[in-house]
């Protein structure tokens, strides 16, 4: 039956393509310049630094012990999805091809990590130790042999257990990693087989207590949700996210702000907007961001063309997009049917940013009280702010 | 004068409509049933009749009056409960309340007053600071209840407001439409729970396919069907089975 493996094809593709989509993002933005350089400079210290390094250097057990951790942390891709604790329940016998797939895409798209670490610890490997190099390359051989037991241990440890106590598993999976990898840094290559036998064995347990176990769908449903909103809140940096529905939090501490929109017809909107800035994560904490790096800017370089550039440069990016998130939500809201003014909502709005581009002006201006002229920043911000608001569509 | 005046109203999403050449009438303190299978067009006429879509043809009054002719007045006349609860994530139920008295012009006594009868009616006192984050399906339909009986409004418009609540709370909610009508209020109700649209609506809209298949009492619409003695049940599948035939 080809059913399970087209299933699996076609989340894959999905899956893909949703990646892809924001990594877009998250690669033509600036980060791809911050990550050249600091590789470009990482790389160049390592190398200056193999140039020095004594031969007493532990290179073997740091080696061995970030390469079992890493070994160890073998989370399954298995990319199943809430309605599928219904209808995939009459396949059950059928999974297992289903998870064959899965499985593979598991190892494939993590064992170059592992690789790549490896890879680059040959040449201090080689500067520390009397390996030759096909004893280091049968120890890459037997850390990609590592890696697959890895997945389809911790594949099967979560199967049976639902994943309870699953850092327990990962320890002991690290520890007899990282021991194997130790014994084949140290030449044993016969213990570091051994040890690997003992892997073998330890999934081997695992494996056969999976038998008869129904599919814990629940749990690997779980997994796959929390790994797709950690990529989501990542990709969220760089990108507006539109599945990202920022959490809530009361933040009481904040109550005595709402005092300044009184009871009064003309203010639900103020109402509305002013809790939904404050109590919602991902506006509060934008503003809190953006305020705290130009009041860090503003307190610690000292030429006030620069610091007022910058100034102005959080203020557009804060006013923008505070507006833009504030304003946004295309889905029906009851404040939709309110007997008031069409643009009571945008009026609102524009108050509330006015307010805490205000604030940030103030506090900006007070942490560069030291430097001259900070003055003249809480005008730019202001004045910036203003400016932004009516000049950008709503 | 009637309440709401729904005349030749046709409309939809795209280009093909899904309601076609729709008119009814309610009048002063009645409640009418609006019946009809999935996708008969009882949202869509929900939706026209509330303004977040706009008829293609045709015109809606409430109270004499267009939407585009007076918004205010328009979405003042009436209240809306939509069958899934629509809650702020970010305020409490509380602050829902208070929200919802700000834009319909309530002063802070008529809102205490008015939320004191209808917290205790629902059993909700004591969740006053509660987020929706926190409120099972039924209560947070009844938040969205308590919102829509507290405008006191001259027009409920109720969809599907049975699904999730517990029995005393649809004991509640039946009590308080009653009151409501008793005080004048009229009330378009859209529900597949045929029975309880029989026992409580003083008539019945019976849509299909875009439609308005029937309308009247039950003793109309007994007699539009020829049949005598049947419940609004049999009377819903002879019209299906009807339709299927044609």
């Amino acid at each position: 039956m080809n059913n399970l493996r087209d299933v699996w094809s076609s989340r894959f593709m999905h899956y893909i393509g949703e990646v892809q989509k924001y990594m877009q993002f998250i690669f033509t933005g600036h980060i791809a310049i911050v990550l050249v350089f600091l590789i470009g400079a990482g790389g160049y210290q390592y190398s200056e630094w193999l140039k020095v390094v004594s031969t007493d250097f532990p290179a073997q057990t740091i080696v061995a012990v970030v390469i079992g951790i890493i070994l160890a942390l073998s989370r399954p891709t298995t990319l199943l999805r809430e309605p599928d604790q219904v209808y995939l329940l009459p396949l059950e016998s059928k999974m297992p091809q289903y998870f064959k797939k899965a499985l593979a895409w598991t190892f494939w798209s993590q064992v170059w990590l592992v690789g790549i670490v490896y890879i680059i610890s040959i040449p201090l490997l080689k500067a520390v130790t009397t390996l030759t190099i096909s004893e280091i390359w049968a120890i890459f051989f037997l850390i990609v042999v590592l890696k697959y037991l890895s997945v389809q241990g911790e594949f099967s440890y979560r199967y049976s257990s639902r994943g309870h106590l699953i850092w327990g598993d990962r320890f002991i999976r690290a520890i007899i990693f990282g021991l194997a990898v130790y014994m084949g840094l140290q030449a044993q290559l016969m213990l570091a087989f051994a040890l690997t036998v003992i892997a073998c064995a330890y999934v081997f347990v695992f494996r056969k207590k999976c038998a008869g176990e129904p599919v814990p769908y629940e749990h690997f449903v779980n997994l796959e949700q929390n790994r797709m909103m950690s990529f989501y809140r990542f990709a969220n940096y760089f990108t507006d996210v539109p599945h990202l529905r920022g959490s809530i939090r009361r933040r009481g501490w904040l109550d005595w702000l709402y005092k300044s929109v009184p009871y009064a017809k003309g203010n639900a909107q103020k109402y509305l907007v002013f809790r939904t800035f404050v109590r919602t994560d991902d506006h509060f904490y934008l503003w809190v961001r953006l305020t705290a790096i130009s009041a860090v800017i503003v307190a610690f370089v000292d030429i006030p063309v620069v610091t007022w550039i910058i100034a102005a440069a959080l203020s557009f990016a804060t006013t923008i997009q505070l507006k833009q998130a504030l304003l946004s939500g295309g889905d029906f809201r009851m404040d939709m049917l309110y007997p008031q003014p069409e643009d009571a909502r945008k009026k609102a709005v524009q108050q509330i940013v006015r307010l805490s581009m205000i604030v940030q002006a103030i506090i900006v201006g007070l942490c560069g009280i030291m430097q001259p002229m900070f003055f003249v920043t809480i005008f730019v911000i202001i004045i910036v702010s203003e400016l932004t608001t009516k000049m950008t569509k709503s | 004068m009637s309440v709401l005046e729904v005349q030749h109203v046709t409309g939809g999403y795209t280009r093909k409509p899904v309601i076609k050449e729709l008119s009814f009438t309610i009048g002063k303190g009645e409640l009418v049933g609006l019946i009809g299978l999935n996708g008969a067009g009882k949202s869509t006429t929900i939706k026209h009749i509330i303004g977040t879509m706009l008829p293609k043809e045709g015109d809606i009054r409430l109270n004499g009056i267009t939407l585009k002719e007076n918004m205010d007045k328009y979405r003042t006349a009436f209240s809306y409960i939509p069958e899934t609860p629509v809650l702020y994530d970010e305020l409490t139920l509380r602050e829902h309340l208070q929200l919802t008295a700000m834009a319909y012009n309530l002063d802070e006594a008529t809102l205490a007053a008015r939320s004191e009868i209808l917290l205790k009616e629902f059993r909700m006192e004591k969740r006053l600071n509660w987020f929706p984050a926190h409120f099972s399906k039924g209560m947070r339909q009844k938040v969205m209840i308590m919102c829509a009986f507290l405008v006191n409004p001259s027009l409920y418009i109720i969809d599907e407001p049975f699904v999730g609540l517990d029995p005393l709370g649809i004991q509640s909610l039946l009590d308080q439409m009653d009151e409501k009508k008793k005080e004048g209020a009229s009330i378009l109700m859209s529900t597949h729970i045929l029975s309880t649209a029989e026992k409580h609506c003083d008539r019945i809209i019976l849509l299909h396919e875009g439609r308005v298949r029937a309308q009247g009492t039950m003793t109309d619409l007994r007699t539009a069907f020829g049949m005598p003695n049947a419940t609004l049940d049999d009377l819903y599948i002879a019209m299906t089975k009807e339709q299927d035939n044609e």
